[in-house]
C-alpha cells in the first residue's frame, strides 16, 4: 500500500527529524575534533624531527588499521570499567573524531607536500621560523587543496556515525529511529527506506557544498 | 579489580585468547568471500556503467551512487529483516563443513549488505582504473581489429585492474574492519566472544578464576585487526613498487576514494 | 615478470583459504544441543500437537530456537572453553525444549533484536533476563515470571548500622550511573548520600575500602559480589524492587505461552526450579528463595511500583 509506506514518514515526523539531528550533531562534533587532532598529527607528521614523525606515524597506523566499532567499545565500555567516567555523547564524538582523525591527517600531509617546496624555502630564508612557515604558508594552502578528499571524509563520517546508533551507546540517531520504527510497525521496508533517504540528504548536501567550496577555494596543482 | 597495569593475564588462561583468535578467523572468512563476490559483482557492475547504452549506464551510476552513500550498518540491518525467507532457507540447507557462525541464517544478511555495498565501491575502483588508462589503449585495440568484448578483456581489464590493487587491498582493511558489524546482528563473530570472554571470565557463577577487564579484552581484539591490516598495506606498498619498476611508469593513484575509510 | 606480482597474490589468496579451511571443523562439535539423554524419554512423553499449530511445526522441525544472553552470568553466558551456553535461562530452555520432544538451539539475544527476532520468527522463544513491563507486553506475549531479580543492599558483615534502607540516611549509598536503582534509592532514601558511578566493579572497591557503606542493586549481582570478597560482606534488609523476568513469546501465539507456563508451574512444583535456583544462584548465596507465582498483569503492576 503506497500510502502506509509515506505514512511512516508523516505519521512519525517529529522522530524521524528528531534523529535527523542527531546525527547531524554527532558528525558536527566528531568533524571538530577530527579537525583539530588531524592537523596537530599532520604537523608531527611533517616535523623535521625524526621522533615526531614517528610519534605521528604511530597515531595513523593505530587508528586507520582499527575497527571504528572496536574503538568505540574500547572507549565507551573499557574506560568506563576502569573507572573513567565518560558519558555517550563524549565517548561517541571521540571516538569518531579520534577515528577520522587519522585519516584527515594524511590527508592534510599530502596538501602540505603540494605546496611547492620553494614556498618554505624562500620563506625560512626570509627569516619565518618554522612554525611560522607553516601557520602562515604551507598550511593555508594545504588546507585548500584538500578540500575534496575532506569532503570525502566527512561523507564517511556521516556514514560511520550511523555505527554508533546501532551499538550499545544508543543515541538516538537517524539508523536508531528506523530500528524503532521497524520495531514497532513491523514494516522494515518503508522504515529503513526513510533512514537511507534520510542520509542521502546528508551526502548529497555535503557533495554539493564541497562543490561549491572548490570552485571557490581549491588550488587546483 | 581497576589496576591500570595491562597484564593481559586472560589471555593463555581458560582458552580465553584462542577462543577470541577462532573468532577473528571468523572476521577474516567473512572479509574474504565478500570480497571475492564483491570484485566479481562490482566488475558487472563497472562495465555496465562503461556501457555506450545511456540508459544502462546511468541506471547503473545511480544504483553504485545509492549504495557507495549509504550507511554499511544500514544495509545489514535492513536486509537481514527483508532477507528472512532466506535465511530461513540457508539454515535448512547449510552444509556442515562450514563454521558454526556460518551456518546460522544472520550470515545471509551480513554477506548481502557487505558485498553490495563493497560491489558498488569497487565497481567505483574499477571504472576509475579503467578510466586512467590512456585512449591510445582502446583506440590502438579497435584499430587492431579487436571487437569491444575482446580488447576489454585482453587490452584493456588487464592493465585497469592492475592499477587498482593498491586500491582494492586498501578496500580490503577497510573490509576487514568492516566486519565487526556484523556482531550488531549477533553473528558470533570476534566482537561477540569478547563479550562473552569478558562476562565469563572472573565471575564467580561460572568457576572462572582469572578477569578479562573489558578495555584489555577490546585492546587485544583491536591489535589482532592492526596487526592484519598493517600486514596487507606493506604487501599493498610493495605490489606497488613491483608495479612500478615493472611497467617503468608511476602507478597512477587513484584519488577521490577516502570515503573508502568504511 | 608479470609472475612474481601474480604469485604474490595467489600466495595471498592461499593464506586466506587456508585460513578458511582451518576455520572449519575446529569449533562446530557442539552445535547447541545438550539435550541428548533426556530426550528419549521425553518423546515417549512429550505431547505431540498438530502439525498446523505453532507447535506443532516446531516438532515437524525438530527443534526450537530459544534465544538467550550470552554474556549474563549466571543466567545465559558462553564458556569460551567449551564454547558451550549455560545458565538459568538455558536450562529452562532445555525444560521446554524436552517437553516438546526437540533439540534446543541457543542463538545469542542482544537487548536491541531480542523482539524484533520474536517478531520475525528467528526465534521461537526469548528467555534473556528480559523484565515484564507495560512497554514490552505492548509488543510481545509472556510467560508467566519465572524468576524475580530484588533490589537489595549490601554491607560489610560487621556493619551494625544498616539493617534495611531506612538506615540508609546520611550514608553513602553506591549504584550505577542511570540504573533503575538510581532512581529507587531517591525515592526510597532520599537522605542517603548517593554515590554514582559507571559500573558494579566500581562500587564492589568503594565497599571494600569504606568508601561508602553500602552497594545496592539486583541481588544477583550482590550475591557475586559476596562470592568474590569470601566473608567481607553481607546483605541485609527487605527488598527495594522487583524486576520479574517472563519468557518472550510472539503477540498471539496463545498456544505457545499456555505450553509455556505449563511447563514452568510443573517446574516450580515439582522442584526442578528449586534445582536450578540452588545449582545458579543458591549454591553461591547460600540463601533460598521460593519460585515466583505472581501472573503477568501484577508482575507489569510490581514494576510500575519500582518506577512510581
Amino acid at each position: 500500500m503506497p500510502i502506509a509506506f509515506v505514512d511512516i514518514l508523516t505519521d512519525n515526523f517529529g522522530e524521524w527529524s528528531s534523529g535527523f539531528w542527531v546525527t547531524v550533531r554527532l558528525v558536527i562534533g566528531s568533524f571538530v575534533i577530527a579537525m583539530v587532532v588531524g592537523t596537530f598529527v599532520a604537523a608531527l607528521r611533517i616535523a623535521p624531527n625524526v621522533w615526531l614523525q614517528r610519534l605521528g606515524g604511530v597515531y595513523v597506523e593505530f587508528f586507520r588499521n582499527i575497527p571504528l566499532l572496536v574503538l568505540l567499545f574500547i572507549v565507551f565500555l573499557g574506560l568506563r570499567d576502569q573507572g573513567i567516567r565518560i558519558d555517550a555523547w563524549t565517548a561517541a564524538i571521540l571516538s569518531l573524531g579520534l577515528y577520522t582523525a587519522a585519516y584527515i591527517a594524511e590527508a592534510l600531509r599530502s596538501g602540505v607536500f603540494a605546496v611547492p617546496k620553494g614556498q618554505i624555502e624562500a620563506s625560512l630564508s626570509l627569516g619565518f621560523t618554522y612554525s611560522q612557515t607553516l601557520r602562515r604558508i604551507v598550511l593555508p594552502q594545504a588546507f585548500r587543496t584538500v578540500i575534496s578528499p575532506i569532503g570525502s571524509l566527512v561523507i564517511a563520517m556521516i556514514k560511520n556515525s550511523a555505527i554508533i546508533g546501532a551499538s550499545i551507546i544508543a543515541l538516538g540517531d537517524l539508523l536508531k529511529v528506523g530500528r524503532i520504527l521497524n520495531s514497532r510497525t513491523f514494516q522494515a521496508f518503508p522504515s529503513f527506506f526513510w533512514a537511507a533517504v534520510g542520509y542521502l540528504i546528508l551526502t548529497i548536501a555535503v557533495t554539493i557544498a564541497i562543490r561549491r567550496l572548490e570552485t571557490r577555494y581549491a588550488i587546483r596543482r | 579489580m581497576t589496576a591500570p597495569a595491562f597484564i593481559f593475564d586472560w589471555v593463555p588462561a581458560e582458552n580465553n585468547g584462542r577462543y577470541l583468535l577462532e573468532g577473528f578467523v571468523i572476521n577474516l572468512e567473512v572479509a574474504f568471500v565478500s570480497l571475492i563476490a564483491a570484485m566479481a559483482f562490482g566488475l558487472l557492475l563497472a562495465l555496465l556503467r562503461l556501457s555506450r547504452n545511456r540508459l544502462v549506464s546511468f541506471a547503473t551510476g545511480l544504483w553504485v551512487d545509492v549504495f557507495r552513500n549509504l550507511p554499511l550498518v544500514l544495509l545489514i540491518l535492513f536486509l537481514t529483516v527483508l532477507l528472512k525467507p532466506v535465511r530461513e532457507a540457508w539454515e535448512n540447507a547449510a552444509p556442515d563443513f562450514l563454521p558454526e557462525s556460518f551456518q546460522s541464517g544472520l550470515v545471509v544478511g551480513a554477506l548481502a549488505a557487505l558485498i553490495l555495498y563493497n560491489s558498488a565501491v569497487l565497481a567505483e575502483i574499477m571504472r576509475a582504473g579503467i578510466l586512467s588508462l590512456p585512449r591510445g589503449q582502446g583506440e590502438a585495440a579497435s584499430a587492431l581489429g579487436l571487437t569491444y568484448a575482446q580488447s576489454m578483456r585482453l587490452v584493456i581489464l588487464p592493465q585497469g585492474l592492475r592499477r587498482m590493487v593498491p586500491a582494492t587491498v586498501s578496500q580490503l582493511i577497510t573490509l576487514n574492519k568492516d566486519t565487526t558489524l556484523v556482531s550488531l546482528i549477533a553473528f558470533q563473530d570476534v566482537m561477540r566472544r569478547g563479550r562473552s570472554v569478558v562476562a565469563n571470565a572472573g565471575n564467580p557463577f561460572t568457576g572462572s578464576k582469572v578477569e578479562a577487564p573489558i578495555l584489555e579484552v577490546f585492546l587485544f581484539i583491536g591489535l589482532l585487526f592492526i596487526v592484519v591490516n598493517l600486514l596487507l598495506s606493506r604487501l599493498s606498498r610493495r605490489l606497488e613498487i613491483r608495479e612500478q619498476k615493472r611497467s617503468g611508469t608511476k602507478l597512477q593513484r587513484v584519488e577521490g576514494l577516502e570515503d573508502q575509510i568504511t | 615478470m608479470r609472475g612474481i606480482t601474480w604469485r604474490v597474490l595467489l600466495a595471498v589468496m592461499a593464506a586466506f583459504a587456508a585460513l578458511v579451511v582451518a576455520g572449519c571443523g575446529g569449533n562446530d562439535e557442539e552445535a547447541g544441543t545438550g539435550g541428548g539423554e533426556a530426550t528419549a524419554t521425553a518423546t515417549a512423553e512429550a505431547e505431540q500437537f498438530d502439525p498446523g499449530t505453532t507447535l506443532g511445526k516446531i516438532q515437524e522441525k525438530g527443534e526450537i530456537t530459544i534465544g538467550v544472553k550470552f554474556d549474563v552470568p549466571p543466567f545465559g553466558f558462553k564458556n569460551p572453553q567449551t564454547n558451550e551456553v549455560e545458565g538459568f535461562d538455558v536450562d529452562l530452555g532445555r525444560a521446554v525444549a524436552e517437553s516438546l520432544g526437540v533439540e534446543p538451539k541457543f542463538i545469542e539475544a542482544i537487548s536491541d533484536n531480542r523482539i524484533p527476532f520474536l517478531q520475525d520468527g528467528t526465534a521461537d522463544l526469548i528467555l534473556s533476563t528480559m523484565t515484564i513491563n507495560e512497554e514490552r507486553v505492548g509488543e510481545i506475549d509472556f510467560s508467566d515470571p519465572y524468576f524475580i531479580a530484588r533490589g537489595r543492599i549490601l554491607v560489610k558483615a560487621d556493619n551494625e548500622e544498616i539493617t534495611g534502607v531506612d538506615d540508609l540516611a546520611g550514608k553513602n549509598v553506591c549504584t550505577v550511573l542511570g540504573s533503575t536503582y538510581e532512581a529507587t534509592l531517591k525515592k526510597q532514601a532520599p537522605e542517603a548520600k548517593l554515590r554514582l558511578v559507571d559500573s558494579y566493579s566500581e562500587c564492589l572497591e568503594l565497599i571494600q575500602n569504606d568508601t561508602v557503606d553500602a552497594v545496592s542493586t539486583d541481588d544477583v549481582i550482590l550475591t557475586g559480589m559476596i562470592i568474590q570478597t569470601g566473608d567481607e560482606l553481607k546483605l541485609v534488609g527487605d527488598e527495594l524492587t522487583q524486576e520479574p523476568y517472563g519468557a518472550g513469546i510472539k503477540k498471539g501465539e496463545q498456544q505457545m505461552v499456555d505450553h509455556v507456563n505449563e511447563v514452568f508451574s510443573a517446574m516450580k512444583e515439582e522442584g526442578r526450579w528449586k534445582e536450578l535456583y540452588d545449582k545458579w544462584v543458591g549454591q553461591y548465596t547460600k540463601e533460598e528463595q521460593d519460585p515466583p507465582d505472581i501472573s503477568v498483569e501484577e508482575a507489569v503492576e510490581l514494576v510500575k511500583q519500582n518506577e512510581a
